[in-house]
């Protein structure tokens, strides 16, 4: 299981060097509901040297949020450490006595967790914030704490520190929030940071700023750092070396370059999610030279299913306890042509409106002024698939109501029959069948995604609309859903419409890519052209998800 | 913000205009009236029922009396009672006074009692602290306010260290120290009756709120900062935890009141409660009605108080991105 446990090699290429953290046989088991051991994590080795960046990588479920909450104690209360040591500078963390395990959280090793909207307090200021940490580890006089406050705040580049420190958290960007949360871990300077997922829930420009930031801090502090993450092309620019999780054990030590010549499919997997999309090759090498590709011309020449003509959007939002009206304008004079049997991707960053026009295509939204229009009038049948859709799925009903829920109420067919199609469009979005009795809070994320699709598909639509359908998920499974999503688009002769603020994979999916910025389009063209567009929006998505990727491995794919 | 509470007040006197009109129909469907039970008694005839009935207008159909009504709340009297011939208001009022003498200081000591021991117990979640908590809880919600008032009564009688009843002694004499001094020792046993009996709620919503604050990412984040426990308990997730607990300030003020009702009764307490129980039982109508007015109009308050407090404490309320 674990084969390249760590490797001797690095702890005695620098002996005079001693590890920053060391962690030996580490396991931690959970405690589930039902009394059972859960093992998490087992028998992990790792080290990391000071100064070094250690990437963690693994997909979802593989331990690697157990192990940085391991590290600093943090595992919830059903978590307990059963085997193993942690040393921090030489010292076991896991025989420290409370307050000394106290004064290390923060101070010796600070954490940056996932979602930065929720790991700040929504009714303190951002200053009151910091100073709590900043005073829990130094005697500091109040002019002082602020005085550094606000230094900090400007090293993690806000420019308006004194307007920043008055702020809520409800009042900042995402992007703000991580760089808030950053400077209230980095206050204390501490010897070792563990970012955990600290871009997965940003889009695709703020992860490009966030990252930066992070090269920047880790230069100007010469800071050690464990980064956590499902996406490999980060790591390339910024690790020193690289851990593999799987199962909750470590899979493989190396460089990511070492790694990446291992045969296994799993770590391969990691690296090169691309490469699981078989068809996406073939497609992106048809783009070089595309009149070679008979389905894109077909494409071309079918009617467009959707046809949106000068569509207007504006919403009206009002403060709380305040007479003042603003409008927001969503939508600006868009026009559209989906065509039938094809993928459209929208991109753009958050809050460009992108979702305001899938709704308003989905017919949840009224549009102030212009025309949807499906061919053969009125509105054919139009799916929408959420981002977290499995969350939006009752827990408690089993995997075949879930699905044939749109079937019972519309009343199709009989009970047997419904049944039937249920377990077909399990078979079909790649689950067992034999699942059908399973509660759907006993899926897996990327499982309980494919329930959604399932559930989608028994409307039989001829449209799909993905709005950030994939976010959530790790690279590898958002591979394997698009490649689902290819096949079932082939069957059944589906329209997509992807919404997203990630290039990735697109190449490979869409067959044409618009650029919202500001409710309106201002770019459109093939995925192939998207690198190379010169408008400034394109340009600013591009460039972002360029820096998010590995210049190395580029070459490889 | 001015505009909000205008609006909100806007809002209250539609609502006490239709609680009256309500309570005007629901009284009418009861069969019977003031002078009923003056009927049974061989000693009145009917003629001289009927003259009285007609001399406080009995006689006239529902909207007149409503309009009649109406009018007397204009002129601050709201009603006339029937049993004690005296405009409902002058009645009401003292009475009021009273109930709110007693349970507004055992409203701010039941939230001071529970916000702490709450917090605790949440803060060791599962530990012996909160098994007791838990048990405790329990244990009062149990107890009914009816024992809890027999119990204290049973104490009083035994110790001879309390009244029993009443609000001032009847020799009362002397300076305004001794004065209060008094009557806080009539209030004593009330107050711990009320303040036991509307403990138990509040400390499970405090507990549970904290919990799930506590489980929250920003806390976790927080203790993973090395915050220390009571800055983290007390001035991170407390203020956090807030929002629903000053909604239920604000309605635990007119539970407690509907509470009080039960004990100043048995404990005869000289509030409003003695003074209704009497009225409905004697069908005195616009007594009802006043007094039912009085405890929207607490109630109305209590979130109206609330809501002020939310605006203070939650930034998120306060300050718009």
């Amino acid at each position: 299981m674990t084969s390249g446990v760590s490797d001797p090699g690095s702890a005695g290429a620098s002996p005079a060097q001693a590890a920053r953290l060391r962690m030996r046989g580490v396991s931690v088991d959970y405690v589930s509901a039902n009394g059972e051991d859960i093992s998490a994590l087992r028998d992990v080795n790792l080290e990391i040297l000071p100064q070094h960046v250690l990437g963690v990588l693994g997909e979802s479920g593989s331990g690697k949020s157990s192990l940085s909450r391991a590290i600093l104690r943090l595992l919830p209360p059903n978590g307990k450490i059963v085997a193993g040591s942690v040393e921090y500078d030489g010292k076991d963390i896991l025989r420290l006595s409370p307050s000394q395990l106290r004064e290390l959280r923060g101070a010796g090793i600070a954490l940056i967790s996932q979602e930065p909207a929720l790991a700040l307090n929504p009714v303190l200021t951002i200053e009151r914030q910091i100073i709590d940490v900043l005073r829990a580890h130094s005697r500091v006089s109040k002019q002082e704490a602020m005085a550094r406050t606000r230094a900090m705040l400007s090293e993690v580049g806000f420019p308006d520190p004194e307007r920043i420190v008055r702020a809520y958290p409800h009042q900042l960007s995402g992007g703000q929030r991580q760089r808030a949360a950053i400077a209230q871990a980095l206050i204390c300077q501490p010897g070792l940071l563990i970012a955990d997922e600290p871009l997965s829930s940003l889009d695709t420009i703020t992860q490009a700023e966030i990252l930066d930031l992070l090269r920047k801090l880790k230069r100007e502090f010469n800071l050690t750092v464990i980064f956590v993450t499902h996406n490999a092309r980060v790591l390339s620019s910024l690790a020193d070396k690289v851990v593999i999780m799987r199962q909750g054990g470590v899979r493989a030590t190396g460089t990511l370059e070492q790694i990446g010549a291992e045969p296994d499919d799993y770590v391969r997997g990691l690296i090169y999610p691309e490469k699981t999309l078989g068809r996406g090759i073939s497609r992106a090498a048809g783009n070089a030279s595309s009149s070679t590709q008979p389905s894109s011309a077909q494409r071309s020449l079918a009617q467009p299913l959707v046809q949106i003509s000068n569509v207007s959007k504006h919403f009206v939002q009002r403060r709380f306890l305040s007479r003042k009206k603003f409008a927001v304008q969503a939508l600006k004079d868009v026009h559209l042509e989906i065509p039938q049997g094809s993928t459209v991707a929208v991109i753009g960053r958050s809050g460009s409106g992108k979702t305001t026009l899938a709704r308003c295509i989905a017919g949840f939204e009224k549009p102030d002024s212009g025309r949807i229009t499906f061919t053969g009038g009125g509105r054919r049948n139009v799916q929408l698939i959420f981002q977290d859709a499995g969350t939006a799925l009752n827990p408690r009903f089993t995997a075949e109501e879930a699905i044939a829920e749109p079937l019972d109420i519309g009343r199709q067919g009989t009970p047997a029959y419904r049944r039937q199609r249920a377990l077909q469009l399990m078979e079909e979005s790649g689950l067992d069948p034999a699942w059908a009795g399973r509660k759907v809070g006993e899926f897996s994320g990327g499982q309980r995604q494919r329930l959604a699709i399932a559930r989608a598909l028994a409307a039989e639509p001829e449209m799909v609309i993905l709005d950030e359908s994939l976010s959530g998920l790790d690279l590898p499974l958002q591979a394997q859903i698009l490649c689902l999503l290819m096949d079932l688009q082939s069957h059944h002769g589906l329209t997509y419409l992807h919404i997203t603020h990630d290039l990735s994979f697109l190449p490979q999916f869409a067959d044409r890519v618009v650029v919202m910025d500001q409710g309106a389009i201002v770019d459109a063209c093939s995925p192939a052209a998207l690198f190379a567009s010169s408008h400034p929006a394109t340009r600013a998505l591009v460039e972002a998800s360029e820096s998010l990727h590995a210049p190395g491995l580029e070459a490889v794919l | 913000m001015i505009r909000y509470l205008l609006r909100r007040l806007g809002h209250a006197i539609f609502l006490l205009f239709g609680v009256s009109l309500l309570l005007f129909f629901l009284m009418q469907l009861a069969p019977g009236d003031f002078f009923s039970t003056a009927r049974l008694s061989g000693s009145i005839s009917p003629a001289s029922i009927h003259a009285l009935r007609t001399e406080y207008g009995l006689d006239k159909p529902l909207p007149v009396r409503y309009l009649r009504w109406l009018n007397s709340v204009g002129h601050g009297d709201f009603g006339y009672s029937f049993a004690y011939n005296m405009p409902a208001s002058a009645l009401l009022l003292p009475r009021a006074r009273n109930t709110l003498l007693l349970t507004v200081p055992c409203l701010l000591i039941s939230w001071i009692i529970a916000v702490p021991l709450g917090v605790l117990a949440a803060s060791r979640r599962g530990g012996w602290l909160d098994r007791f908590y838990s048990g405790g809880t329990s244990a009062l919600l149990g107890m009914h306010d009816l024992l809890l008032a027999l119990l204290a009564l049973l104490l009083a009688l035994r110790t001879g260290a309390f009244p029993t009843g009443g609000m001032m002694s009847l020799d009362a004499a002397g300076g305004l120290w001794a004065n209060w001094k008094d009557v806080l020792w009539h209030m004593a046993l009330p107050a711990i009756v009320l303040i036991v009996g509307s403990l138990a709620p509040i400390l499970r919503h405090v507990r549970s709120t904290m919990l799930e604050v506590l489980d929250s990412h920003y806390i976790r984040a927080a203790e993973g900062h090395g915050v220390g426990r009571l800055t983290l308990l007390f001035r991170h997730a407390l203020p956090a935890a807030a929002n629903p607990l000053i909604s239920l300030f604000g309605l635990s003020m007119a539970l407690l009141i509907a509470g009080s009702m039960l004990v100043e009764v048995v404990m005869s307490w000289p509030g409003m409660g003695p003074m209704v129980l009497e009225a409905i039982l004697a069908r005195d109508m616009f007594l009802v009605v006043g007094a039912v007015l009085l405890s929207t109009i607490f109630l109305i308050a209590g979130n109206f108080i609330a809501d002020i407090l939310l605006y203070v404490f939650d930034p998120r309320i306060r300050i718009n991105a």
